[in-house]
């Protein structure tokens, strides 16, 4: 089992196997679980921190961290809410607004990562703190909800009875997956993360990358800062809060070596359903029996954690 | 027995029935077994912990209601949403709601009504329009505080006095409320009091402690103090005791038994308003088993809420009732 590929392989059909064990004991403590229609409803809740994880798994590939996802979406949120009820714009100019300048926040990550040869955990830190304090200072603390009922449309609609929100999900994961697996970019994400000074040496453009990804990371947490205040009518500072080590979750619990060169997309998208489904079904049995509060899920969720690290530690030998 | 016998039995039975239902309320066993679920705005504090023994309380003496309690660890309002959305999948009969937003959770009230899911709030109101609850229990209407603010400070100091205020920040709704009450009743009943100083610390402990310093100061005269939120109240009480001024001047306000126990022990503070999270949640469940019974419709004027007797209903709300005071006598009772 040396060849990383093989070893993808091997920790996905783990984690297939164990999203499935998951959804057959959800299914036996609520018989609600099962059904098409709470299915199709629960990927409304875990889309917005789908959409990070996704750029986070390309992020902690190449050995960096980004803790400024959430704040950005506060940040994206905000902006998105200020345009459109006090300068008056037109709420789609304002959603490529907020798409801008999430991107311009994750790519002002990259340029102090890749060129002052800042450690991303510091910068991203550091930043997790200023957006939300931007995102504060901006809304002074109000929430706005003057939104155009037609706006509701990516958040509480559904296309053919699948939610608008998981189908631009779906795309996005195929994006990335052909992206991380089939192009250049994707090889030199992992030959970054694996080595970033034979990478560097053997001719990739490490800083043009890094950038990149998180200008990524960027755009990301602004599409779901768009869908989150398209799915609640409502633009608030403390939105997105603990988003960062939601999609951090879903990552490491999806194979993805924390220390970077190893893992994949599919892994991630394992790791987020697996969360979303012992949430959704705990949450569904607790309303029967009381016995499955919150607080449980979470212990859950910790434990699987450890179980994943560990299994990826022993597949890695 | 003859046709008209029979006629006349199933007559007399039909005119008891209706008769029953008629002059008495459907008695509070009888209806079928109904799952309320009620949500906090956070749960773990003790405020909020106060409120679902209430409820508990209520579900255990109607007998026909199972209840169930969830709530998010952190104020996050995505975390609101996604129980409530579980909550709809499982079509529960009643959704009892304190929202962290009114707008933002409005989306899933209205997706819940239209599953013919019944929805009331407590303690914090849902936007009444865009998320059609039905009902809001209303723990204590601003004009019911003001007033019983400004009672409190005659009853203390005598209706002559001058008086200051302590509140939060300019902006803030409720005590912005609470103050066009409490004017109104100076006006009114004690035109003789004079109000010196109206100060806006915002929610800080220490601003709220200078300024009252600044205050007593500047206005030797001052025999009373209102303290109007729960960082105001304590604040306002620290100066009074710091400066010596126990039993010169009075401090009278708003905030927990919780936190206010310390001076009401010392006798800087004699009495806290505020209203009881228990009997608040207690009456939520209640009204929750009258609307899903039809016993409780928007127009009625009153409903019967067990130890809590005949409560008042104006229009969408519900009211608990006049607002509570604490003081020496049954502060230790309460730990929120």
């Amino acid at each position: 089992m040396s060849h990383p590929v093989a070893r993808n392989l091997l920790r996905d059909s783990v984690l297939l196997v164990l999203l499935i064990l998951t959804g057959f004991v959800m299914s036996r403590l609520s018989p609600d679980f099962l059904t098409s229609a709470n299915l199709l409803e629960t990927t409304r809740h875990f889309v917005e921190v789908g959409l990070i994880s996704l750029a986070m798994t390309f992020i902690i590939l190449s050995a960096g961290i980004d803790l400024s996802v959430g704040s950005n979406v506060a940040l994206c949120a905000v902006m998105l809410g200020q345009a459109c009820a006090f300068w008056r714009w037109n709420v789609w100019g304002a959603a490529a607004l907020a798409l801008g300048i999430g991107t311009c926040a994750g790519a002002f990550n990259g340029v102090l990562i890749a060129k002052l040869r800042l450690p991303p955990l510091v910068v991203t830190f550091i930043t997790w703190q200023t957006f939300r304090g931007i995102a504060e200072g901006v809304s002074k603390g109000n929430a706005v909800s003057s939104f155009p009922a037609s706006f509701a449309v990516l958040g509480q609609h559904s296309v053919g009875g699948v939610p608008t929100q998981f189908l631009i999900f779906i795309v996005a994961c195929v994006v990335s997956y052909i992206a991380l697996s089939r192009t250049q970019w994707g090889r030199f994400v992992y030959a970054i993360g694996n080595n970033e000074a034979a990478a560097r040496l053997s001719g990739v453009p490490v800083d043009r990358v890094k950038i990149l990804l998180y200008a990524l990371s960027g755009f990301m947490s602004a599409c779901a800062a768009v869908i989150l205040v398209s799915r609640v009518s409502t633009a608030r500072s403390d939105m997105g809060d603990g988003y960062e080590l939601d999609a951090i979750t879903a990552v490491v619990l999806g194979g993805t070596n924390i220390a970077g060169g190893e893992g994949g997309i599919i892994g991630t998208i394992l790791g987020l359903l697996i969360v979303s489904a012992v949430r959704n079904g705990l949450s569904l049995a607790n309303t029967q029996t009381g016995n499955y509060p919150n607080e449980l899920q979470a212990v859950i969720i910790g434990v699987l954690l450890i179980a994943a690290v560990w299994l990826g530690r022993r597949v890695q030998k | 027995m003859s046709l008209t016998g029979r006629w006349w039995t199933l007559a007399s039975v039909l005119l008891l029935c209706g008769v029953s239902g008629a002059g008495s309320p459907v008695p509070q066993n009888s209806g079928k077994r109904i799952r309320v679920a009620m949500i906090p705005k956070l749960k773990g504090i003790s405020y909020f912990n106060a409120c679902e023994r209430g409820a508990r309380e209520a579900a255990e003496e109607l007998g026909n209601v199972q209840l169930i309690y969830d709530g998010p660890l952190k104020g996050r309002v995505d975390d609101q949403i996604r129980i409530i959305d579980n909550w709809i999948t499982q079509k529960v009969d009643v959704i009892a709601f304190a929202a962290n937003d009114p707008d933002a959770i409005a989306p899933t009230l209205k997706k819940a009504r239209q599953k013919g899911i019944h929805v009331i709030g407590y303690d914090a109101d849902a936007n009444p329009k865009s998320s059609g609850r039905e009902f809001f229990v209303n723990q204590a209407t601003f004009q019911a505080i003001g007033y019983e603010l400004v009672d409190e400070m005659a009853r203390q100091v005598g209706p002559r006095a001058s008086v200051a205020l302590i509140s939060s920040d300019l902006n803030a709704p409720n005590q912005k409320e609470w103050t066009k009450w409490m004017k109104k009743r100076m006006k009114e009943k004690y035109p003789q009091m004079k109000l010196v100083a109206e100060k806006y610390p915002g929610e800080d402990r220490q601003r709220a402690m200078r300024m009252t310093q600044e205050v007593l100061n500047a206005f030797p005269d001052v025999k009373g103090v209102w303290g109007i939120s729960s960082v105001a109240f304590p604040g306002a009480a620290d100066a009074v005791k710091q400066m010596g001024l126990k039993g010169k001047v009075a401090v009278v306000g708003l905030s927990t038994p919780k936190d206010m126990r310390p001076f009401v022990k010392d006798g800087v503070v004699k009495t806290v308003i505020l209203w009881n999270p228990v009997d608040l949640g207690y009456l939520t469940i209640y009204a929750a088993r009258a609307v899903y019974d039809g016993t409780l419709k928007r127009g009625m004027k009153s409903f019967k809420a067990g130890r809590l007797g005949t409560v008042k209903v104006d229009g969408d709300q519900i009211l608990l009732g006049p607002p509570m005071k604490f003081d020496r006598s049954n502060i230790d009772k309460f730990d929120f």
